[in-house]
C-alpha cells in the first residue's frame, strides 16, 4: 500500500505510548523529589525560628493552634502560635498539653510516633476519614483537634467530666461506648492511656498540617439548621 | 505580569504556576509535542518502505 | 505428577495454563461473594448502628469488604493472564510448576489474613500488629508478613509471564502486558513501609492506589478488551493492537500526572492543584475512546458478516460479549463521568471524603473491573467446555441485569447521599463533628442509604444467579457444542 497514513500505524502509536508514558513517568519522579522536600517534617528549631513548614514538627504540640483566612492564598491555614495579621504564624503563644507546654524534640516525637501507630492498628480510617481519605462512617479527623465541640462550650468536652480538650478526647478514645452522642457510636478498641494520649498528639499534630484550605470554613458555623 | 508566589515555598513547578492551568498545560506540552519528531520518523520510514 | 491425578479437562498446547486460570477464577469469584456480603454487613449498619456492634464493626467488615474486593480482582487478573497466554504466545507458560505452587500460597496467605481480620480485628500500638494483624491503612490494610508474600507471588507471576513472552510470540497484547504487569508489581513496593508524617504516608499510599486503579489497571483492562474482542467476534489484531497503543498513550498520558487529584489536600503544594485538575480531568478520553473502539469493531465484524447474507451473529460467546460491552460503557460511566463529577479542585475542596467518592468508587470499581473479570471467567467456562458458541442463559441474563441494576442503583442513592452530605456537612456546616452528624441525620441521606442497601441486596441476588450460571452452564444443551 503506498501512502499508508502515519495516524493508522501500529509503529507510530507503540512508539508514542512508550515516549508519553514513560516522560510522564520522569515528571512524576520529579514532582516527587520537589514535593517530599516540601512535606518532609520540620524540626523543633524550624519552630523556634518562625520557619513556616506545611508539616510542623512534632513539638508543635506545644503550641497554640488554629486555623484562620489567609489573605495571600485565599484559604484558611493552620496558624501556629499566634497571627502576625496577615495570615501567618508567629509561633509565640504556648499551650498546654497534658499540662505541660515544654515537651522536649524527643517525647513530643515519641507521642506522636505512638499515635500513628495507634491510627493505623486500631483502623481508625476504616470509619473516619483522615486528611479526606478513608471511610465516612465517623466524621473527619484532619481538623478534630480544632472541632468547638471538643472546646469548654462544646457538647463533648462537658460530657467526659474532663476541663480540657486533651485530657476530654483521650477518655472519650479510651470509653467511647460509655459517652454516646448518636445511635451511631464508637466501639470499643482496647485503647491503652498511653495510646491514648499518643492519638491526641497525633490529632494536634495533624491539625496543624497546611492542608492548601481544606477543609473549607471548618468550625466557622454553628448552629444552622438542617438541610430538610 | 509575573505572579507572586501563592506557594508556601518557592519551587521550579510553583514559579511555572503563573495562574490559571500555566504549569499544567506547560507540561501537557512537553509531553505532546515531541509526537511530532515521532510522526516524521515514521512517516518517513513509510515513504521509504512505499 | 499432580496434575495428571486431577484429569485435566484440558488438552493440548497450554493445558496447564488454562488449568491454573480456572483455579484463580474460581477463588476470585469466592472472594467476590465475601465482598458482597461484607457491604451488606456496613450497608446495615448504615441504617441500623447497633448491627453487629462491637462483634463486627464497621471498620472491620469494611476492611473485609475492600481488602475482598482488590484481592478477588488481582485473583481474576492473574487468572486472565495465565488463560490469554497461550492463545497469545502460541506456547504452554513457562515455569508453570511454580505458578501453581505460588497460587497455593496466595490462597493460603490470603484465608490467613481473612481470619486473624475477622478474629483478632484490632491489636495494640506496636509494629507487632502492623506485622501480623493489619497496617491500618485504607485497601492496602495486609499485614506486612503478607505484604512480603505478595511481593514474592507478585514477582513469580511477572516472571511466568516474562519467561513465555520472551519465549514464544510476542504479540502487540503481550507487549503491553509485561510492560504494564511490571509497574504494577513494582508499585506495590511504594506501600510497605511506616512513617510518622502522615502527608508523606499518604502521598506514597496513592502512588499504589492511584497508580494501579487509575493507570495499570485500565491498560490491563485494554488488553483484555484487546485480547477478548479477537476471540469473541474475530476482530482483525492489527486494527486492536493499534487502539490498544492509543489507549496506553492516552491511559499513561492522563493517569500518571491525573495522580495530582490526590495531592490537593494531603499537605502538598498548591502547584498540584493544576496538574491534578487537566491531566485527570482527561482522564476520561481513553475511556470513551474504548467504548468506540468496542462498538465499532463489533458492527464492523457484524456488518461483514451481514455481507454474506446469512444473519448470523458474529459472536461467539454471548455473556462474555454482554460483560466486555457493559465494561466498555460502565468504564466511561463509572470511571470516567462520576470521576471527572469531582476531580476538579473547585468541587473537590467539598466533595472530598463523603458518600460522592463511594459512589464513584462502587461504579468504577464495578464499571471498569469486574465487568470484564466476569467476561473473563465466561470465556474460561466456554474454553473449559468445549463450546463452539456460547449462547446467554436464563440466569446469565438475570446476573447480568441485577448486578448492574443493583449497582447503578447503589451509585445513584449514594451520589444523593453524598450530595445532602456536601451541602449540609461540608458546605453550610463547616465539616465540623456536629455538621457531620447534621448531615448524616438528613432525611435525604437516610434515604439514600435505605436505597443503598435495598440495592446492595438486588446486586447480591446477581451474584447468586451469576454463580448458579457459572456451575451449571456448561452443560445446558443451548450452546453449539
Amino acid at each position: 500500500m503506498a501512502n499508508k497514513s502515519v495516524w493508522s500505524d501500529n509503529r507510530f502509536w507503540a512508539r508514542s505510548a512508550a515516549w508519553i508514558s514513560g516522560f510522564a513517568s520522569v515528571l512524576l519522579i520529579w514532582l516527587t523529589f520537589d514535593t517530599s522536600v516540601q512535606i518532609s517534617m520540620g524540626t523543633d528549631s524550624d519552630l523556634k525560628n518562625g520557619v513556616t513548614k506545611r508539616v510542623p514538627a512534632p513539638t508543635v504540640i506545644n503550641y497554640k493552634i488554629t486555623y484562620e483566612m489567609s489573605a495571600k492564598r485565599g484559604h484558611e491555614v493552620p496558624i501556629i502560635g499566634g497571627n502576625d495579621g496577615k495570615g501567618m504564624s508567629l509561633f509565640q503563644e504556648k499551650e498546654k498539653f497534658f499540662g505541660k507546654d515544654d515537651w522536649s524534640e524527643k517525647e513530643a516525637a515519641e507521642m506522636l510516633h505512638l499515635g500513628k501507630l495507634a491510627s493505623q492498628t486500631k483502623n481508625c480510617m476504616n470509619c473516619h476519614t483522615l486528611l479526606g481519605n478513608g471511610a465516612y462512617y465517623a466524621p473527619d479527623l484532619t481538623k478534630a483537634w480544632l472541632d468547638p465541640a471538643w472546646s469548654s462550650t462544646g457538647a463533648l468536652q462537658p460530657m467526659t467530666g474532663k476541663t480540657t480538650k486533651e485530657e476530654a478526647m483521650a477518655e472519650f478514645l479510651q470509653h467511647p461506648s460509655k459517652y454516646p452522642t448518636h445511635a451511631r457510636m464508637m466501639p470499643n478498641l482496647g485503647i491503652t492511656e498511653k495510646e491514648a494520649r499518643g492519638l491526641v498528639a497525633f490529632l494536634k499534630h495533624m491539625s496543624s498540617i497546611d492542608t492548601n484550605g481544606f477543609p473549607r470554613n471548618f468550625g466557622k458555623m454553628q448552629g444552622a439548621v438542617n438541610g430538610k | 505580569m509575573i505572579e507572586p508566589l501563592t506557594d508556601v515555598v518557592p519551587s521550579f513547578f510553583a514559579i511555572l504556576n503563573q495562574g490559571p492551568l500555566t504549569l499544567t498545560i506547560f507540561l501537557h506540552t512537553i509531553i505532546v509535542l515531541p509526537m511530532i519528531w515521532v510522526y516524521k520518523q515514521e512517516k518517513a520510514r513509510l515513504d521509504s518502505e512505499a | 505428577m499432580a496434575s495428571k491425578l486431577l484429569d485435566n479437562p484440558f488438552t493440548g498446547v497450554g493445558s496447564e495454563s488454562r488449568q491454573l486460570a480456572t483455579w484463580y477464577f474460581t477463588f476470585a469469584a469466592i472472594l467476590f461473594g465475601a465482598q458482597l456480603l461484607f457491604g451488606l454487613v456496613i450497608a446495615i449498619q448504615y441504617v441500623s448502628p447497633g448491627f453487629l456492634f462491637e462483634i463486627i464493626d464497621f471498620s472491620v467488615a469494611r476492611m473485609l469488604h475492600i481488602n475482598a474486593l482488590v484481592v478477588w480482582m488481582v485473583f481474576a487478573m492473574f487468572g486472565s493472564v495465565y488463560w490469554l497466554l497461550p492463545d497469545e504466545t502460541g506456547i504452554e507458560t513457562v515455569g508453570i510448576k511454580i505458578g501453581k505452587l505460588l497460587y497455593w500460597v496466595f490462597v493460603v496467605a490470603i484465608v490467613i489474613v481473612v481470619l486473624v481480620y475477622l478474629f483478632i480485628q484490632v491489636g495494640p500500638a506496636d509494629e507487632m500488629s502492623i506485622w501480623f494483624i493489619h497496617e491500618g491503612r485504607e485497601y492496602i490494610e495486609a499485614p506486612r508478613w503478607a505484604d512480603l508474600g505478595i511481593v514474592v507471588v507478585a514477582l513469580g507471576f511477572v516472571a511466568n509471564l516474562f519467561m513465555t513472552g520472551i519465549k514464544g510470540k510476542q504479540t502487540g497484547i503481550i507487549t503491553v502486558l509485561m510492560a504494564n504487569m511490571i509497574a504494577f508489581a513494582g508499585l506495590y513496593l511504594a506501600g510497605m513501609f511506616f512513617t510518622d508524617n502522615i502527608s508523606v504516608d499518604q502521598y506514597w499510599w496513592w502512588w499504589v492506589i492511584h497508580l494501579w486503579v487509575e493507570a495499570t489497571w485500565e491498560v490491563f483492562v485494554g488488553a483484555l478488551a484487546a485480547y477478548g474482542l479477537i476471540q469473541m467476534i474475530g476482530a482483525s489484531r492489527k486494527v486492536v493492537e493499534m487502539w490498544l497503543w492509543i489507549e496506553v498513550a492516552m491511559l499513561f498520558g492522563s493517569g500518571i500526572l491525573g495522580l495530582g487529584h490526590h495531592y490537593f489536600w494531603i499537605g502538598t503544594p498548591e502547584y498540584w492543584w493544576e496538574i491534578g485538575a487537566l491531566f485527570s480531568a482527561l482522564e476520561p478520553l481513553p475511556l470513551v475512546a474504548m467504548f468506540i473502539h468496542v462498538m465499532y469493531d463489533w458492527g464492523k465484524q457484524q456488518g461483514k458478516k451481514s455481507l454474506d447474507g446469512t444473519g448470523e451473529s458474529v459472536v461467539n460467546n454471548q455473556p462474555a460479549f454482554l460483560w466486555f460491552w457493559m465494561n466498555a460503557f460502565g468504564n466511561f460511566l463509572g470511571a470516567g463521568v462520576w470521576g471527572f463529577f469531582h476531580t476538579l479542585p473547585q468541587v473537590n475542596l467539598y466533595t472530598h471524603g463523603t458518600q460522592f467518592t463511594s459512589a464513584h468508587g462502587h461504579l468504577s470499581f464495578f464499571g471498569a473491573y469486574a465487568t470484564i473479570l466476569i467476561g473473563m471467567m465466561y470465556l474460561a467456562i466456554q474454553g473449559k467446555n468445549k463450546i463452539k458458541v456460547m449462547k446467554n442463559t436464563k440466569s446469565s441474563l438475570w446476573a447480568l441485569g441485577l448486578t448492574v441494576g443493583g449497582v447503578v442503583g447503589m451509585t445513584i442513592a449514594l451520589t444523593i447521599s453524598g450530595y445532602v452530605q456536601v451541602l449540609v456537612s461540608r458546605a453550610q456546616m463547616g465539616a465540623t463533628w456536629s455538621g457531620y452528624f447534621d448531615g448524616q441525620a438528613s432525611v435525604w441521606f437516610a434515604q439514600g442509604m435505605d436505597w443503598r442497601l435495598i440495592m446492595g441486596v438486588v446486586t447480591f441476588a446477581g451474584f447468586i444467579f451469576l454463580i448458579k450460571d457459572f456451575l451449571t452452564t456448561g452443560q445446558n444443551p443451548v450452546h453449539q457444542k
